[in-house]
This record gives C-alpha cells, structure tokens and sequence, in this order.
C-alpha cells in the first residue's frame, strides 16, 4: 500500500512537472505543458476543433512565439482553407451587405459589431471573421454592424441592439467605444448571447471605473497581454533608440487596446526617454496621426522614438518629417502591427539609424472570437482572457513584399491572396 | 446701394466704415490674444516649424470656411461639407487611379461631383424653400454613403497620383503651394465682393432678401449659385486635403462639420446673412489652426482640447458680429436720443 502510494506521488509529480513545460521555461506566454495541450487539445477534439495547425501558418500570424493557447491554434488550424470561388464569393457577399446568406443552411447567426471599418485593417479583420465563419456549416446567417467610428455611442449601442434584435447567437467585434457601450453588452450577454471582442478590445480596462469583467461580465476577450506589450515597447526603446523624447499615439480615445500598453509602456520608460508629450488619440486615422507628428516634430525635431499601434497610420505621420525639412535619421519606431506601407517606406529609406519594430497584425484575432463563441454555444469553458502571445522582430528587407496584392495589409493577415485581389481589386 | 430703410438721418459713411469694421474686430483681437498666451505658456507653437505646420491645415480649413461663408451670408448653413469634401478626395483617389496622366480628370470629376451636391443643395433649399439646417444634414448623410462605398470598393487606402502630392509637398516663398491656392482664392472673394457689382448684389440679396425680391433680384438663383460655388470651395480644399495627405481616409473630412462654421462666425460674419468677409473668416481659420497647434504644444489632452475648442466657439458666439453692432446700435441710440437708427441695414461694402 505505501508503495503504492510512493508511486501515485512520483507519478503526479511527474504528471505536474511536465504539465509545467519542463526546464525550459521561455516564452512570452504564461506556460502551458505538453500534457495539458494534449490533454486539452483532445477536450477541444471532442468539441469539432483541432490544434494540429501548421507551424508555418501559426508563425505567419504571431511571429517566433512559443506556448501558443489550443484556442489560438484551432483557429488558425481552420483558418488553413483551399478557398473555391464559391466559398470566396460567398465571403465576398458576406464582407459587401450588412447580412447574407452563407449557404451552409445552418441555423446559427453570427454578429459582427464593429466600431469602424473605415481602414483595410478593419476590413481585413472583418474578412478574416467571416472566413472562420464559413467553417462551420452550423452558421447560416453573417450580420455585420460598423458605426462607421461615430463619436455618439449610442450609434455602437445600437448595433448590438440591433443585432440582439435580429436573434444573433453570438456577437463578437471591435468595441471603440469601451465602457460606453457597457449597457448594450450586458443586454446581449442577458439575452444569451455571448460577447466576444478581439484585439484586446476591453470593455473598459479591468480595475477601471465603470469596466465589465471578462468571463463575468461579458463571455470572453480575445487579445494580448497588453501590459506585457507595452512593457516590450518600452525595452526596445530603452534599449535600441537614442536618448530624446518619445512620442505616444493611441487610437480612439479611452479605448482599452490604447490604454492598456501605454499604461504599462509609460512607466517602463527609463529616465533617458521622456514623453515629447501626452499620448495622442489619433482614432487610428492616418490623417490626425499626420497631424499629431506634425504638432510635436514642430516645436520637438528631437525626438528619437514613438510608439503606436497602428503602422500604416505611422507611415503617413512619417511625412510631417519631408514637410518640417526634418531628415527621418535617429528614429526607433514600435508599433503593433505590420502594414506593408511602412515596412516597403521604410526598405525605401535606406537610412541604417531609422529602425522599426514590430509584433503582429492580429487581424486573426478575430477568428479566435469566433471560434471561442462556437465553442461556448457547445458549453464549452474558454478561459474569460485567451492570451495571444506575441513577440516583437525588428523590420528587415524581407518584409516588405512587393508580391503583396495591396501593400497595405498586414503581412501576418491569414485571408489568401485570391481573397484578398477580390476585395481589392484596384491593388 | 447705402440705403438705410428705417432711419431718419443717415448714418455718416466714416460711422458706418467704423460699425461695420468693428464686427469683424473680434478675430484679429483673438489671434493677438492667442500670440501673447503662446508666447507665455507655448513659445515653440511661434516658432517657424510650427508656423510652417499650422499652413496647410489652416488653409484647408480656410477654404471650406470661404464655403461656408457664402452660404452663411445666404441666412443659411451647410452641414453637408464633410460629405463633400470626403466624397471630393475618394474621386481623386479612385479617379486618379495613382497616375499622373489623370491628374486632371480626378480634379475635374471631383469638382464636378461635389458641385453637384451644392446644386442639390441649392435647389432643395433656394428653390423649394426647405429647411436648409435639415436638408444640408440629410444631403450630407447620403454624400457620405456614396463616399464611404466609393472608398471601400475602389478608393481605399490608395494614394493620389505622385505629381499631385509632389506639387503639394513643394514649396512657394518657403511656404507650401497649398497655403497660396488659399490666399488667392481670399484674394478673389474680397477683390468680388468689393469691387464688382455681382459680388455687391449678393451681399445685398443675403442682408434683405425680401427687399431684394421686391426690387426684382434674383433671391432664389442667389441662393442656388451660393451653394454650388461653396461646394466649389470644398472641392479645392478636398482637392488640396487629398493631395497633402497622399492617401486620405475615409475620415478625412470630420473635422469639417464645425472647424468651417466657427471660422465663418469667428470671422464676424452676420448668422442672419448678409455681411461677411473673406479676410475675417480666412483669419478665423487661421486662428482655430493656430489654437489647435498651441494646445498640442502645451501638450493638452483630447479631452481638453474639446473642451478649450468648443469654449472658444462659444466666446466666439457671444462676441459674434451681430452682437457688436447691437451693442453699437444701442450707444449710438442713446447718444442721438432716437430709437430706429439701423446700420446693420444700411451698410455696403462690408466685406474685405
């Protein structure tokens, strides 16, 4: 019997020990062992999901990262589609009308509520969405909302009123808005309705005044650790840029993405790195953006650093340096996502002391969404945060591709080629 | 045309130049005020970058208020300039179609189209009498969704042709070109209104409609004509807007919902139509960039910025044009001692 005993303990302890992921320890994640994946990845089985995702196409999406959720990985398993006209044509109409028809015959409607789409990354997300949904012959019916970035919140709240009107059974989109659209989350998710934003899109940063809990409040969040990616922005600038003023630029104001990686960006700056100023709210719009490097390179032609998400929108703010006269030496650039604009601008530059780093689009958050939504209409429990790992690269001639069919998307987006020349056909 | 329809002795032409300058006082008053606090608390924002950053965008935003002006001095508004101006940018993108051989074409449709959208506004307005406030909004809606599905399908994030955007990033007298198209176009609108009798006739139309209808002017062709060449204005701004940025957005034409508007009223122009002047409302323009650039150098917050720009709207509201010559009117009813000397109707040439 104590034998016995002695060999149930070795064995859970071996069982913890390698659930802990062994010796290695690495990663930007938060660790998840081998047996646990497969122990989780054959719960996921059970639920019409696979995490046998081609590691090329999961370092497409998200870089040389380790410790990638099974969520993550079943939906960029599913995002590994050969694509028939018929599929692309559906996605097509689905991507161009406010509610179409999948095909499948499903009886599921999915909801799309979208604070904005005026951008190709909205719309390269939105695609991405709708292809996940094509998966599942369950979904029958695409309703997709923008509020086109109105500043009323009521015009966002509408939208997912509307589509709880509409019988949506699930919701999943970006929520510009945060905590101002509050009432109209917790209606759907009352109704039955699982809320599930991506791209770290909070309702509300957690701790914040006003701000819904994810998995109490709403379903789940798709996303980053935001503090661990603002906290990445701040060594590479504390590391790799020269001493001078940072600049800081957001996206629509108070929106949690924003917040959550300046929050903890802010204070991980040494002391060799002030800010040339407070964080700039540009709504993720190239024009204000151009406008805010304008305003600060004026009276500031020091400043040796800034810091957004968005690298298109950087790549038009780049052009306050040609008006101001101001040579774009000496600058280190972190942004989240990868828009070809800059990258293929800055191999253009040749200037060796201008440097861009980056992490990942994550237009493919929005598959997780929905994957994680289909699993929760199974009574599936996904976690209330899937933590999409990241890891920042500093930009090379490889990517910028000039192959691409429109320079301006992301080169981590999963839509194919065929998809993406049908969606912009002028290139 | 100095016709005072209610007094019983003329007001002296020296008064009326002096009750009619002092409208247009308030921006110049503002614009000194806004260089002694610069020069305190934002001395960067004086400095030439800074100068230099505040030209293009002042001019854009002055030539979609030069709009909005004509319209204004109609009695009416124009809520539709975001549209247009949007919808005037996607077609130099889509037209243009990132070649210089169609550089022309793309200004050409883009003017075109937005003219039209005046026309419809025009004609909805000045010739069936509706609601301009209403119609403008509702016109402006629709021009938005044709711009919004013109710039998803075909325009989106496409640069304009490189000789447009080369001729826009270039300079003239160290200035950019942009800036200058601004200055003549005021140029034009002053050398109009003071010295030919169109641009008088107008002016008149707008300060007396009924009167002007009675003496047998056109008062609805007037109001037609001001809206489309308003549009006309939004176009070029639209045109030099898209031109700057070298790959608008969608977005690009917000800020010109209220910018337009509380440059026109900063500007000393009369709300109830009537009397404006390009000058004035150039400077409000300027003025409104100029505060933009001071509050970004004093490192101001979004939230701020709301607040200090929509306090200085109403600041301009309360010292607005029609408010002085009240006051004018008042003292100058005291001092004489009679009650019906009106020289907001007895005044000409007020523009300039």
């Amino acid at each position: 019997m104590h034998r016995i005993r002695i060999i149930g303990v070795v064995a859970v302890l071996a069982l913890v020990f390698t659930a802990c992921g062994g010796d290695d320890g690495g990663g930007t994640a938060e660790p998840t062992g081998d047996a646990e994946a497969s122990a989780a990845g054959t719960e996921l089985s059970e639920y019409g999901e696979s995490i046998d995702a081609d590691p090329a196409l999961v370092e497409k999406a998200l870089g040389p990262v380790e410790d990638v959720p099974d969520i993550v990985l079943a939906a960029i398993a599913r995002a590994d589609q050969d694509l028939d006209q018929a599929t692309i044509d559906t996605a097509m109409e689905c991507w161009n009308s406010v509610e179409c028809d999948t095909g499948s015959g499903g009886e599921l409607i999915m909801g799309v509520a979208d604070g904005g789409r005026g951008n190709v990354w909205r719309q390269v997300t939105h695609m991405e969405a709708i292809l996940q949904a094509l998966t599942y012959p369950e979904i029958g019916t695409i309703i997709s909302r923008d509020a086109q970035w109105d500043e009323d919140p009521a015009v966002a709240e509408a939208d997912i009123r509307f589509l709880i009107q509409a019988g949506a059974d699930f919701i999943i989109g970006y929520p510009d808005q945060g905590t101002n659209i509050a009432a109209a989350i917790l209606e759907a998710e009352a109704a039955g309705i699982p809320y599930i934003p991506y791209s770290a899109g909070y309702v509300g940063l957690p701790g914040d005044e006003g701000s819904l809990i994810p998995g109490e409040d709403y379903t789940a969040i798709v996303g980053e650790d935001l503090c661990a990616l603002g906290e990445s922005f701040a060594d590479i600038v504390n590391t790799e840029a020269a001493a001078g003023p940072v600049g800081i630029m957001g996206g629509t104001p108070g929106n949690a993405l924003s917040a959550g990686w300046q929050r903890c960006f802010q204070p991980a700056l040494d002391d060799s790195h002030p800010r040339v100023g407070p964080a700039a709210d540009t709504y993720w719009v190239n024009d204000f953006a151009l406008q805010t490097v304008l305003g600060w390179l004026s009276t500031d032609p020091d400043i040796t650093a800034y810091a957004y998400e968005y690298a298109d929108g950087m790549y038009t703010a780049l052009d306050a340096y040609e008006q101001l006269d101001v040579p774009v030496e000496d600058i280190t650039v972190v942004v989240r996502t990868d828009e070809q604009t800059l990258f293929c601008d800055w191999v253009d530059r040749n200037e060796p002391s201008y440097r861009i780093f980056f992490s990942a689009g994550g237009n493919f958050q929005s598959r997780v969404a929905v994957t994680a939504a289909m699993l929760t209409l199974q009574d599936y429990e996904v976690p209330a945060e899937i933590i999409v790992p990241h890891v920042m690269r500093e930009v090379t001639d490889s990517n910028c591709d000039p192959n691409r069919v429109t320079e301006t998307v992301s080169g981590t987006s999963m839509v194919p080629d065929e998809v993406l020349a049908t969606m912009y056909p002028e290139g | 045309m100095s016709t005072a329809t209610t007094t019983r002795r003329a007001p002296s032409s020296s008064l009326t130049s002096f009750v009619v300058a002092s409208r247009y006082l308030p921006v110049y008053i503002a614009i000194v005020l806004l260089i002694v606090v610069a020069a305190i608390w934002a001395p960067a924002a004086l400095r030439a970058p800074s100068l230099r950053a505040i030209a293009p965008f002042g001019t854009f935003l002055a030539i979609a208020a030069l709009g909005q002006m004509l319209v204004i001095m109609t009695g009416g508004i124009d809520l539709s300039v975001p549209g247009s101006i949007t919808l005037g940018a996607v077609l130099v993108v889509g037209v243009g179609d990132a070649s210089d051989d169609r550089v022309w074409a793309a200004i050409g449709v883009a003017l075109l189209a937005v003219a039209l959208v005046g026309l419809v506004n025009g004609i909805l307005i000045g010739g069936l009498g509706l609601n301009a406030l209403i119609v403008t909004l509702a016109v402006g809606q629709i021009v938005n969704g044709i711009a919004l599905r013109y710039y998803t399908s075909v325009a989106i994030q496409t640069p304009v042709p490189t000789g447009l955007s080369e001729w826009a990033s270039s300079r003239f007298l160290g200035v950019t070109r942009t800036f200058w198209v601004g200055v003549v176009l005021t140029l034009v609108l002053i050398v109009i209104f003071r010295f030919t009798t169109p641009g008088r006739r107008f002016q008149v139309v707008g300060a007396n409609p009924v009167a002007s209808h009675i003496a047998g002017l056109r008062v609805n062709l007037n109001q037609v004509a001001a809206y489309v060449v308003a549009a006309l204005c939004y176009g070029v701004a639209a045109i030099l807007l898209a031109a700057f940025l070298k790959t608008p957005s969608i977005s690009l034409g917000v800020p010109y919902l209220l910018g337009p508007i509380a440059a026109v009223v900063i500007g000393g122009a009369s709300l109830t139509g009537g009397l404006a002047s390009p000058l004035s409302t150039w400077a409000g323009a300027f003025f409104l960039a100029g505060l933009n650039q001071m509050m970004r150098v004093m490192g101001l917050s979004t939230a701020l910025q709301f607040v200090v720009f929509g306090l200085v709207i109403v600041g301009g509201m309360l010292v607005s044009g029609d408010r002085i010559i009240r006051g004018v009117e008042q003292v100058l009813r005291e001092r004489r001692g009679d009650g019906a000397t009106s020289v907001v109707s007895a005044t000409d040439g007020g523009s300039g």
